[in-house]
């Protein structure tokens, strides 16, 4: 895990809760905010995920 | 792989320039398109061409989906895949994904251009009240961006896995900068291709027969309009950040790690000020109008802290290079390329942009001016004057490199952005002081059977005039950048004496850059100014508006 990873991190808590708070808003009919910022909340994690995904440096091919 | 950008993409493999060429052909071509479509509606404004209300409308329908919705997302995907593939030199992997995004963007672009030619115009944000007459409009118009969206959600997948793979491979430690910011710029976008999914499908399966009336697109458009119109903007950043880069060899004096911060600040940042789009709704508690306007003061601190970033390193190189006094480091920049011309007019139209948009979000205003001319005044410093000039600026870099053939007439081109910059001016100053004086937009013809006051058609012909300024000297900027296109027979000079390059040099310590604060300190200041004028008018003045919709 390197910085790359750790940037990612807060983008995908402040959309999860943000999306927690619009789909849980009784004003506005707001599901909408929901949906989006929890699609990019988990896609976010996805990416992250991708982030960790790694061979070790010494199983690298040469060049 | 090549030290330069220009060397990177002349290093490309043919099918990744192909590809590139392609996307970046049909974005400029519907920017032309676009822009034909303003400069007619402007005309129509101003009364110097007489047209009926209805092709008026169509008119604004083209303008705004064609430049909107199309130029500045294909030129941002072809942008994000240029610069994606290469940032390891050795080019796009899954170009098949690439390509079928871009022909999913294409087909949608087909279909919104025949959607706005069928039935009532639906303007760009294609709502569903104006096609309910005519549902077979709404659904070839909705079933373009439904593509669009597709392809926004598919295209960005072939950048990611070619950032990643040399992660995945165990050669890459960590990303570089640009590399983390181009991930995240393609994380964003597809999340923005969901939210246009999310927002026209309720249209297209009413259209369709197979669901009910979607009541709420309203509050849906918002969603979907807060992240098209972020994204150009953080994309904008971005290519400032990389094409300063490119022109002069600077990176960030304040290190990678401080920018890959400010790249994720944006992610961060952008979603929690969403909720200021929300003013105009009637149920709002106050409390929640509160919040939105304090989360509203937030929106454009990455834009101002990268924008101090990018600055304050080029003044501190330039001044290494000899430029003396407040503004004399600035007569050492590249100037003859028209990329360093087009990059200056994005920093002043974004100053001017953040001023009144600042006066736009704020609670207490936004009712009275969101449908007002103010809107059209103001975010044309954004798409114009910032985001199609950085996008102009990055393409005139990439394309000449990708094709092998020189900048189509530099000596003319770099003009152009500051021709823009005056039309843009006149545009703007006549569009928010129509505003604030309550003329409205979406009206072709605001003359009100001679009941409006007199200064509104002076206000419009002022706008006819700044927009056809704006829109000749855009068209020839697009156009020359255009030619760039066509593959040279004759190997670009290693060094055409456009760019200059610093990069090797290491800065003095203690060297002072009081640009970027001193930028910042000004539009705060005129921040303040323009908001204190708009409570002024609107006090005194007996035209109110109402808002209903949005922007």
């Amino acid at each position: 895990m390197n910085e790359d990873f750790w940037l990612i991190v807060p983008v995908v808590a402040v959309w999860a809760l943000l999306g927690l708070a619009y789909a849980l808003a009784p004003w506005g009919d707001m599901i909408g905010y929901a949906w989006v910022w929890g699609f990019g909340s988990v896609l976010f994690l996805a990416l992250a995920g991708l982030l960790l995904w790694r061979r070790p440096p010494d199983s690298a091919p040469p060049g | 792989m090549g030290s330069t950008y220009k060397e990177r993409f002349a290093a490309l493999p043919a099918r990744d320039r192909r590809l590139l060429v392609a996307m970046s052909a049909a974005a400029l071509g519907m920017l032309l398109l676009g822009i034909v479509g303003g400069l007619l509606t402007a005309l129509a404004r101003g009364g110097l061409i007489d047209i009926l209300p209805n092709t008026g409308y169509r008119l604004l329908t083209l303008h705004g989906v064609s430049i909107f919705f199309y130029w500045l997302f294909i030129a941002q995907a072809a942008l994000l895949l240029g610069f994606a593939a290469v940032e390891q030199g050795r080019g796009l992997l899954r170009r098949g994904l690439a390509w079928l995004g871009f022909a999913l963007m294409l087909a949608g672009f087909g279909a919104s251009m025949a959607g706005a030619h069928i039935g009532v115009p639906l303007l760009y944000d294609g709502a569903p009240g104006l096609g309910a007459l005519t549902p077979s409009g709404l659904l070839v118009f909705n079933l373009g961006y439904l593509l669009l969206g597709m392809g926004l959600l598919v295209l960005p997948a072939a950048a990611i896995v070619t950032l990643l793979t040399p992660r995945w491979e165990g050669r890459q430690d960590r990303l570089s900068a640009v590399g983390f910011a181009l991930f995240a710029w393609a994380g964003f976008l597809m999340v923005s291709g969901f939210a246009a999914l999310y927002t026209f499908l309720p249209g297209t399966l009413w259209a369709l027969g197979l669901g009910a009336f979607p009541e709420n697109h309203g509050t849906n458009w918002h969603i979907v309009f807060h992240n098209m119109h972020y994204l150009p903007l953080m994309a904008t950043v971005i290519l400032w950040y990389v094409l300063v880069q490119a022109l002069t060899g600077v990176k960030s004096v304040f290190g990678e790690r401080f920018s890959k911060i400010v790249f994720a600040m944006y992610l961060v940042f952008v979603p929690p000020t969403s909720l200021y789009h929300m003013f105009l709704e009637p149920d709002l508690p106050g409390a929640v109008r509160v919040t939105g306007s304090l989360l509203s003061l937030f929106v454009s601190v990455p834009t101002l802290t990268a924008f101090l970033i990018i600055i304050a390193s080029l003044e501190i190189h330039a001044r290494g290079q000899g430029g003396r006094g407040l503004f004399g480091w600035l007569r050492v920049l590249p100037w003859r390329h028209p990329a360093m011309s087009a990059l200056a007019v994005a920093v002043l139209s974004m100053g001017l942009g953040i001023v009144f948009a600042f006066v736009l979000i704020q609670e207490r205003l936004a009712p009275l001016l969101s449908d007002t001319f103010f809107v059209p005044g103001y975010f044309h410093f954004f798409t114009v004057g910032t985001v199609s000039l950085t996008l102009l600026a990055a393409l005139a870099v990439m394309l000449p490199a990708l094709g092998g053939r020189p900048l189509w007439r530099p000596g003319l081109l770099r003009w152009m952005p500051w021709l823009v910059f005056v039309g843009l001016l006149v545009f703007g100053a006549a569009g928010v002081a129509a505003g604030y004086l309550g003329v409205p937009r979406r009206v072709i013809d605001v003359a009100y059977q001679g009941q409006a006051p007199m200064l509104w058609q002076g206000l419009m012909l002022a706008i006819a005039i700044g927009g056809a300024v704006m829109a000749s000297a855009l068209a020839v900027m697009a156009a020359g950048v255009a030619a760039s296109l066509w593959r040279g027979r004759v190997p670009v000079p290693a060094s055409a004496g456009l760019t200059v390059d610093w990069g090797g040099g290491t800065p003095a310590p203690g060297v002072a850059a009081w640009m970027g604060p001193l930028s910042v300190l000004i539009i705060v200041a005129a921040m303040y100014l323009f908001t204190a004028l708009g409570f002024e008018l609107m006090q005194w003045l007996p035209v109110t508006a109402s808002g209903g919709g949005g922007h």
